[in-house]
């Protein structure tokens, strides 16, 4: 699964959410570093809706504007969470490589220089 | 006067043209007030990355199956062959912008200072800028282009050809000649030194040899033939093919014109669009249909798209190399990488499938069937 995919499941992983509530979650999600526009969100969003992982939930005209809101099906969550668990392993096998590199590099900062 | 916000919509709205219709129904006002929620207060258009996004996922969208990544290759694939073959037809009308050959007497003048004799009564000069046959194309021969004798349809030229012994040392022929286009000022080529005749199993050293080049002035482009063997004529050798007695064949014809550049570009880039709107509205036609409509379209897709590509992947090589080798100054004309019209039976196969495989996706849908067949009221 792609980073922007994973976000959008993500992003409505809490409550249903409108086009712009997806794109302003998404940016907080990933601390502003992915900024979907609107033809990559409703093209991802089309995807996520054939695959049967995110359904339209509702629509409502606020300020003479078109909200429709999108949740993730049972379907959805599961990919989800199937992804994150995936995404966690890998984050833990890294982070134990890191650590073993941390309480090494001591010794091989200490190593003399061959002459 | 209209508020910038209903300006900016307006101009969404526009970008939204690359979206289908139906979708841009059902979606429209969703991705535009998505926009409008984004843009800050100041913003009278959108910006270059929200247009190339909006069209980016238009042409996509228009392609239907959003869970399918074939459906993207196949577009690629038609808007390729689209846009090289519109491309190369509207190239050959750019050629229609030519200058026209030399009269016989103005090619006598020009080949007789360059090869420094005189060539009267031996200048042959084609009718028209392409012909068949030696003949232009017309209503007549016409047929011809859709028989194997369509590779026949040759760009016309200006020729003569020199017989019998010779006065001079060929080789001397050959630097009096260049001496004399460079001095008037012709683009000349490097010499290409080559075997004169064609010999299975012969020791090559032993078999007469050519001197090749070309030359280019303005729109005149040259390419000159000169036998490097003995002045002298001899008989022909046993076993071996087109020995003659010509030692030297010149042959004029013009380069392309300005024109064609501009106009194969347009008419190409025209043609992929084309190509992928069709190829779009078909995919988007057979989408959720039955598995018998969906695999005919697919077969009779997959065929045009190997009669118009397999044609492709054998000459462009080969022409490339010929190209190379003699360093030519002039390329030969868009249709011929294409295999055009030489192919153009076989051609006309593949683009006949690929109307069959849109006349299947144009099948209505069985609801479709029945609201038609309901009587009118």
């Amino acid at each position: 699964m792609r980073e922007p995919t994973f976000l959008i499941l993500a992003a409505l992983a809490d409550q249903p959410r409108h086009g712009y509530g997806i794109i302003q979650e998404v940016a907080a999600l990933s601390a502003g570093r992915v900024t979907l526009l609107p033809g990559t969100l409703y093209t991802a969003l089309d995807r996520l809706a054939a695959q049967g992982l995110v359904a339209r939930d509702r629509e409502e005209v606020v300020d003479g504007r078109l909200r429709r809101y999108y949740r993730l099906t049972s379907d959805g969550l599961a990919a989800l969470d199937a992804e994150t668990a995936r995404l966690r392993a890998l984050a833990t096998v890294a982070e134990r490589k890191l650590r073993r590199h941390v309480r090494d590099q001591p010794a091989v900062a200490v190593r003399p220089r061959p002459a | 006067m209209p508020q910038p916000l209903e300006v900016l919509a307006r101009r969404y709205r526009r970008l939204l043209l690359c979206y289908p219709r139906q979708y841009r129904r059902a979606r429209g006002e969703e991705i535009v007030a998505t926009f409008l929620d984004l843009a800050p207060p100041d913003r009278t258009r959108p910006t270059v990355r929200e247009a190339v996004n909006l069209i980016r996922h238009g042409l996509r969208c228009r392609l239907g199956r959003p869970n399918s990544r074939g459906v993207v290759l196949g577009a690629v694939l038609t808007a390729l062959a689209w846009g090289l073959f519109t491309g190369a037809f509207a190239a050959r009308l750019g050629w229609e912008t030519a200058r026209p050959l030399p009269t016989e007497a103005e090619a006598t003048e020009l080949f007789g200072r360059m090869l420094g004799r005189d060539v009267t009564g031996q200048v042959v000069v084609d009718p028209a800028l392409f012909v068949i046959y030696g003949q232009p194309l017309n209503a007549q021969n016409l047929h011809l282009l859709f028989s194997p004798d369509a590779g026949e349809y040759q760009q016309g030229r200006a020729a003569v050809s020199l017989h019998g012994p010779s006065d001079v040392d060929h080789r001397a022929l050959v630097d009096s000649t260049r001496a004399w286009l460079y001095a008037h000022g012709w683009r000349v080529s490097e010499v290409v030194i080559r075997n004169r005749v064609a010999c299975t199993g012969c020791d090559e050293s032993t078999l007469p040899k050519e001197a090749v080049f070309a030359a280019r002035r303005g729109d005149d482009v040259v390419s000159l033939e000169i036998s490097l063997g003995d002045p002298r004529p001899r008989p022909p050798k046993p076993g071996v093919d087109g020995y003659d007695e010509t030692y030297a064949s010149v042959e004029l014809t013009r380069a392309s014109p300005a024109a064609v550049w501009p106009l194969g570009v347009v008419g190409g880039l025209t043609g992929a669009l084309v190509g992928w709107l069709t190829f779009g509205w078909a995919s988007r036609r057979t989408e959720g249909r039955g598995r018998l409509l969906r695999g005919s379209t697919t077969v009779l897709f997959g065929i045009a798209v190997a009669i118009w590509y397999v044609p492709l992947v054998v000459i462009v090589p080969s022409m490339l190399v010929d190209q190379l080798e003699t360093s030519a100054p002039s390329w030969p004309p868009m249709w011929e990488w294409l295999g055009q019209p030489a192919l153009l039976p076989v051609s006309v196969v593949g683009t006949g499938a690929a109307l069959v495989a849109l006349a299947v996706s144009a099948l209505p849908r069985r609801r479709e069937l029945a609201t038609d067949a309901r009587p009118a009221v």
